[in-house]
């Protein structure tokens, strides 16, 4: 197994032509793994599916990685969820480090230049070779959750360096305290392009920055408790964290910044702009009288340093921050609708480790993902509807692939989540998006679920499994992208069930169905699978697993998380 | 019934006029195109789009927008006039005046949410009947979605207008721009279809039986409401996709209307939903719809900077509203082709409208009030409607010191009066407008909007 998270590293690394297939992959035939798939019933004596031990490693799984693997449901099961979050903290091997290098906007000569280096694919590519094979798959989702609240985006900003170095935040800081991400963040080029805060002058602050720093990034438009409901006030009414003065204050305190130049030419240079290196400050567009904001006062002639450190302390400080970032972190990871109880559990590690320390990531993590409502069956009415870049991922590491990602870059658009790209700071849905007819429940993805994108999901997954023999284009290593390898799928460790079609329905079940079918669809499977006929052995299972595997993905089971 | 521009400004203006207004509100909608069929097209404009340079007043006024807007404002020797009115549109908006001259197009000046009628003094000392969270995208385009100023909305009104209304072979309410909280209704479900229309089921035949029979029953789990609703949207899209397909991939005579002033294919993504709109609405007897309604969108429009670039007439936003005028204007020539020119209405919306102020940015930040427009063939000639705010910094409709307007007009009185005309009965307004109470009494009331 080693050797496969070796070959996945040095892809991430963008080593990329060692990924040229000769890497292995786990063998899902070997025997301790069939053998295990299909003893499950027999290790689940006695339990529902919903409460076995190995339903809660799928579910874990589904928590804290792109998608259960062998690899990872076997080391849950021996390291148990503490060993296994254990893990995960210490795991390196996802970066966009030697993608984050700035260019001057006058730098390309032709298309493919521009493409490279002006566009989100080269970084959106390393996103999902990344989450399909890198080992730090928790600090991954972290990631990619903190990204779709501090949102910065390619349809207004297009660097490859920015977004690579913006992103880049985002695993170095997913286990860190969020006061240095926010700090990290509010100087970061790529986020003062996107929300205007680099050139932000004294003589009329923008106040874009100051505004979502407060609404999305920190607190929250409304006062919460720190179970995450809302404060009411004597008429019933919100009460707000904020108004248009505390804005202004904070959008004077945030001025005088830009981004560094390339070369060092003048600041004025609009051609030099580096998306990478942290903002600079340019003291003569300073506001340097007092501001008072959200209860602070920064006094006259304070620094610029100052002025952010006050903002950035305000915004980390607030008392709606915990419930605020606590919520998210529980929507992206475990369950769009958790109790009061359950946020508020976390919201108070957010306040206090246990240590004295505010907004210690890695212990709100663990909250989080070791919380009893993430631990056991969701209730009934609940579930997690998956979004569509972990359904994308999901599907492909459970079939085994090794890939550049450029499938994946090719394919996130027309299924609503181009990664990177999101139509604006609130993100591709927001947290609170309703459960259509339901007055009580959110269901956030599915405003992603619609008639436009599930033929295209479908097609996806169609064209993933069933249709993966066929040469397709998106398979194929790019060209002008850097070092490529293309996209390969692991059928041979699927052909080497032979006609144990059992033990391949079982093997569907639990890497895309989190262990819960019924007989009556295991077999229906089984029979879906055995009416395909080829003559020639390991064709004939590849195409069963194939069909299973497709059958599987679209289905309603597996893209709702239980 | 017919009233001249100055007339309808007259009657907003005062509160003494504002119950002869509610009156003419009540009347002016019962007048019918021809047919019975109705359309209603909403184009959300996400970011909050700058109305202040999209409806510019030519009078004395503009001075005062010229010394309010800075390095924004647009001259007045550029705007694009309209004939008889004291206010014109953006430069970059040409081809909105032939519209306009054929008395197809209505302005609304100063329209934003409200949950009760403000003015400055009841402003400051009445948060408790501010729309909650003002200037926030999110909650302002909840309110202008959902209309509950003051609550969270689990559902929008387009959703709601489409629970009471009568449905066809696809869902009558459509959205060529995605899912949002406007479509959701309590029990109405909307058709969500991408421009370019829909690609096929790939690999799928009646005749896979056992795989048929394996995709039916993994559908069919006991898993509560969430895995309900993607059960019900997976077998809904896989039973409408297609009929929607053949709608917007078959033959049509509306796309060729989609051209500019010089003949070349309109290439904007506004002018493709609203060609696939077009086409839904040419296909609207094979698709059983006596009723429809629309949900488009443009992005972007949060220019906290470089809303201008070079000069004042030039750059991201000018783009933005010509796209938007070229394509509006090609929709209503090719519903003038299909015979149905008066019987569909296209109106804007926006999260909000942006402070009378630029930045030193060359941008505008979060305000409030904004103007929208209204086309159609059975819109008031002329129309203009509501009150320009005083354009002083600091003034009397500004809530700050960089021109955040209170606006003169609530969204239930614009958008309930194009509701109205689209058939949603008295009885049904409140359904769909949840304050309709607040807007229907003591003066206030839909706008007369039509002819």
């Amino acid at each position: 197994m080693r050797r496969i998270w070796t070959a996945a590293a040095l892809c991430a690394a963008g080593l990329l032509s060692a990924c040229d297939g000769s890497s292995d992959n786990i063998n899902l035939a070997d025997s301790r793994m069939t053998s295990g798939l299909v003893d499950l019933s027999a290790a689940n004596a006695g339990l529902s599916p919903a409460q076995s031990q190995v339903t809660d490693g799928i579910r874990l799984a589904r928590q804290t990685t792109f998608g259960p693997t062998p690899q990872v449901l076997e080391q849950i099961s021996k390291l148990g969820t503490e060993g296994w979050l254990d893990q995960q903290f210490a795991a390196r091997g996802s970066t966009y480090a030697d993608l984050a290098v700035a260019r001057r906007i006058d730098s390309c000569k032709d298309i493919t230049c521009t493409r490279r280096y002006f566009s989100r694919t080269t970084v959106a590519m390393r996103f999902y070779a990344n989450a399909v094979s890198a080992p730090d798959q928790l600090r991954q989702r972290v990631a990619f959750a903190l990204s779709q609240m501090i949102v910065a985006s390619e349809l207004e900003v297009r660097s490859a360096g920015g977004i690579a170095g913006f992103n880049q935040l985002f695993l170095d800081n997913a286990f860190g305290n969020y006061r240095t991400l926010l700090k990290a963040v509010t100087l970061n080029p790529y986020m003062g392009r996107y929300l205007n805060m680099a050139g932000s002058s004294k003589t009329a602050p923008s106040e874009n920055y100051a505004r979502e720093l407060l609404q999305l990034f920190s607190m929250g438009p409304n006062m919460l408790n720190q179970n995450g409901t809302q404060r009411r006030d004597a008429t019933g009414g919100t009460v707000p964290n904020y108004g248009p003065d505390d804005i202004r204050g904070v959008a004077r305190a945030l001025t005088g910044w830009d981004r560094a130049r390339i070369g060092n030419v003048a600041i004025t240079n609009q051609l030099a702009g580096d998306d990478v290196k942290p903002m600079i400050p340019v003291p003569d567009r300073y506001d340097a009288g007092e501001k008072r904001f959200l209860g602070t006062r920064v006094p006259a002639s304070a620094s610029q340093e100052a002025s952010i450190d006050a903002v950035v302390d305000a915004a980390f400080n607030h008392p709606s921050t915990a419930p605020f970032v606590s919520r998210h972190l529980i929507v992206h990871l475990v369950t769009a609708n958790p109790s009061p109880n359950y946020i508020g559990r976390v919201a108070a590690v957010f306040a206090d480790n246990g240590q004295g320390v505010r907004g210690d990531l890695k212990a709100v993590v663990r909250a989080v993902l070791t919380d009893p409502e993430a631990r056991t069956a969701p209730r009934n009415d609940r579930g997690k509807l998956k979004e569509p870049v972990l359904a994308m991922v999901s599907l492909a590491r459970a079939i085994g692939m090794t890939t550049d990602g450029f499938a994946f870059a090719m394919r996130d658009t027309g299924l609503g989540q181009p990664v990177m790209n999101a139509p604006s700071v609130f993100n591709f849905y927001p947290v609170d998006y309703p459960l259509q007819g339901s007055a009580t429940l959110y269901n956030p993805a599915s405003k992603l679920l619609n008639s436009s994108t599930v033929l295209r999901l479908h097609n996806m997954m169609y064209d993933w499994t069933v249709r993966s023999d066929a040469a397709t284009p998106e398979f194929k290593a790019p060209t002008g992208y850097g070092a490529a390898s293309g996209t390969r799928f692991a059928w041979t460790t699927w052909a080497s069930f032979g006609d144990n079609v059992d033990a391949m329905v079982a093997a569907v079940d639990v890497l895309l169905l989190g262990n819960s079918i019924t007989p009556g669809q295991r077999a229906a499977l089984r029979t879906a699978a055995l009416a395909i006929n080829e003559k020639n052995s390991q064709v004939r299972a590849r195409k069963r697993a194939q069909m299973l595997l497709y059958i599987a993905a679209t289905s309603p089971q597996f893209l709702v998380d239980r | 019934m017919t009233l001249s521009r100055r007339d309808f400004v007259r009657l907003t203006a005062g509160t003494g006029a504002a119950a002869a207004l509610a009156q003419l509100g009540r009347t002016a909608a019962i007048a019918a195109p021809s047919g019975s069929y109705r359309a209603m097209v909403g184009i959300f404009l996400y970011g909050g789009n700058d109305g202040w340079n999209m409806v510019v007043p030519t009078d004395d006024r503009h001075a005062a927008y010229q010394a309010a807007r800075g390095a924004v404002a647009l001259p007045r020797n550029s705007l694009t006039p309209l004939t008889n009115a004291s206010y014109a549109l953006h430069p970059a908006m040409t081809a909105l005046r032939p519209v306009w001259d054929e008395g197809a197009l209505s302005l609304v000046l100063n329209t934003g949410t409200l949950f009760a009628p403000l003015t400055k003094a009841t402003y400051l000392s009445r948060p408790d009947l501010r729309p909650s969270n003002l200037m926030s995208h999110s909650d302002e385009q909840a309110h202008w979605q959902g209309l509950r100023a003051r609550d969270a909305a689990s559902d929008g009104f387009l959703g709601r207008m489409a629970d009471r209304m009568p449905g066809g072979r696809l869902p009558p309410l459509i959205s060529l721009s995605g899912s949002t909280l406007a479509l959701i209704g309590k029990t109405a479900v909307p058709l969500v279809l991408p421009p370019s229309g829909l690609p096929g089921r790939s690999g799928y035949s009646t005749r896979d039986t056992a795989k048929n029979l394996a995709t039916a029953l993994l559908a069919d789990s006991e898993g509560g409401p969430i895995m309900d609703g993607v059960r019900t949207t997976l077998r809904d899209t896989f039973d409408q996709a297609d009929l929607a397909n053949s709608v917007l991939s078959g033959g049509n005579s509306v796309a060729r209307h989609f051209v500019d002033a010089n003949g070349r294919a309109l290439t904007s993504d506004i002018a493709a939903q609203l060609l696939g709109a077009a086409k839904m609405i040419e296909a609207r007897g094979t698709l059983g719809h006596s009723r429809q309604t629309f949900l488009l969108s443009m992005a972007t429009f949060d220019h906290h900077a470089n809303q201008i670039q070079g000069s004042p007439i030039a750059g991201d936003h000018a783009d933005q509203l010509r796209a938007l005028a070229d394509a509006m204007a090609a929709f209503h020539r090719a519903m003038q082709a299909l015979g149905v020119g008066a019987n569909v209405t296209t109106f804007t919306m926006s999260d909000f409208g942006r402070t009378y102020a630029s930045n030193a940015q060359n941008g505008t930040d979060h305000a409030w009030g904004n103007n929208h427009l209204v086309m159609g063939g059975d819109v008031a000639k002329g129309g203009i409607f509501g009150t320009y705010p005083d354009p002083v910094l600091g003034g009397a409709d500004d809530i700050t010191n960089e021109g955040r307007f209170i606006p003169g007009i609530a969204q239930e009185e614009y958008l309930g009066a194009i509701a109205r005309w689209h058939g949603v009965s008295n009885a049904d307004l409140p359904y769909v407008f949840p304050n309709w109470q607040t807007w229907s009494t003591a003066g206030r009331g839909p706008l007369p909007l039509f002819r």
